[in-house]
């Protein structure tokens, strides 16, 4: 594993709010979650993987931010504060009821995934002989659903590191404050859930035609 | 001198600017050797936009933004003293 500088972030009037708003030019809270709202309803939507618990959740992470909202020093920092709070909002929500959040394990996967490489898979099946572009191509077949379907097969604990830093482009370290995890632990998540997504990308190609391999073609 | 597994291993933390100066040394000189691994960089690019791209169309339903709005509508109003 590549060395990373080794850093615990949690305190989200650290990374997240650092500078102080002048007061006078602070804008509301209403305003802030306006501005946030699409994204945070997408985050919740990705954290609790059921459409009418994502309801509960941005309804609960905006009351507790506008209970908070005072606390918060950078309202350019909101993003990052806001969806802190959804992670935390969506542990309470989980626990009371009792429950955890969906996955579908991958069974063919060992524990660390590290087998797998998607790069190498296709290149190895060859899925579209004639193509140019074979790795571009196979990309190509997903449209979005498809890869919302896969997401959401990917463990949560790998799901959110990738959300956070792909999809909504935090860095490691402010996602790692987010999810009140170490930066190392974050990165290793991050591994996990990438070779989560190349095997889920693959199986669901497979599982619904959009590629032949080579075990299909012997028969 | 680091190998394609290792390279690999580095490569997401390398396109999120997570490595520290050495490793990146590291990677970067076996970037200049390995064409499979360009390869693999270039595809690792490609593939986190379609994921960006697909997961990030998320639009609140109609119903809940209503009534968020009435909620952030509270809030303006104690905001400006008039709750």
């Amino acid at each position: 594993m590549a060395s990373v500088v080794e850093t615990r972030a949690t305190d989200l009037t650290g990374p997240i709010a650092r500078t102080v708003d002048d007061p006078a030019e602070r804008r509301s809270f209403a305003d802030v979650a306006r501005e946030q709202l699409d994204r945070l309803y997408g985050f919740c939507v990705r954290i609790t993987n059921d459409p009418n618990d994502a309801d509960d959740l941005v309804q609960e992470t905006l009351l507790r931010g506008m209970r908070a909202y005072d606390d918060l020093r950078d309202a350019s920092r909101a993003k990052g504060w806001l969806f802190a709070i959804a992670t935390n909002a969506s542990r309470d929500l989980f626990r009371a009821r009792g429950r955890q959040v969906a996955t579908v394990p991958f069974d063919t996967m060992d524990a660390d995934g590290d087998d797998f490489s998607l790069f190498q898979t296709i290149a190895i099946e060859d899925p579209f002989p004639y193509s140019d572009e074979l790795h571009l191509d196979f990309l190509r077949l997903f449209r979005d659903d498809d890869v919302r379907a896969v997401f959401g097969s990917i463990t949560p604990a790998f799901r959110l590191p990738l959300i956070l830093t792909v999809v909504h482009g935090f860095s490691c370290k402010e996602a790692a404050a987010i999810l009140e995890v170490p930066l190392g632990t974050l990165l290793s998540r991050l591994h996990r859930g990438r070779k989560q997504l190349e095997r889920g990308l693959w199986d669901y190609a497979v599982k619904n035609s959009l590629v032949t391999t080579t075990d299909e073609d012997e028969r | 001198m680091i190998d394609c597994t290792e390279a690999v291993r580095r490569m997401w933390a390398y396109l999120e600017h997570e490595l520290d100066a050495k490793p990146v040394a590291e990677f970067e000189f076996h970037l200049e050797t390995c064409q499979r691994c360009c390869g693999e960089l270039e595809f690792s690019r490609h593939l986190r936009e379609v994921v960006a791209v697909g997961e990030g169309a998320t639009q609140v339903p109609p119903e809940l933004r209503s009534r968020i709005e009435t909620l952030l509508a509270k809030a303006d109003d104690t905001n400006r003293g008039t709750a």
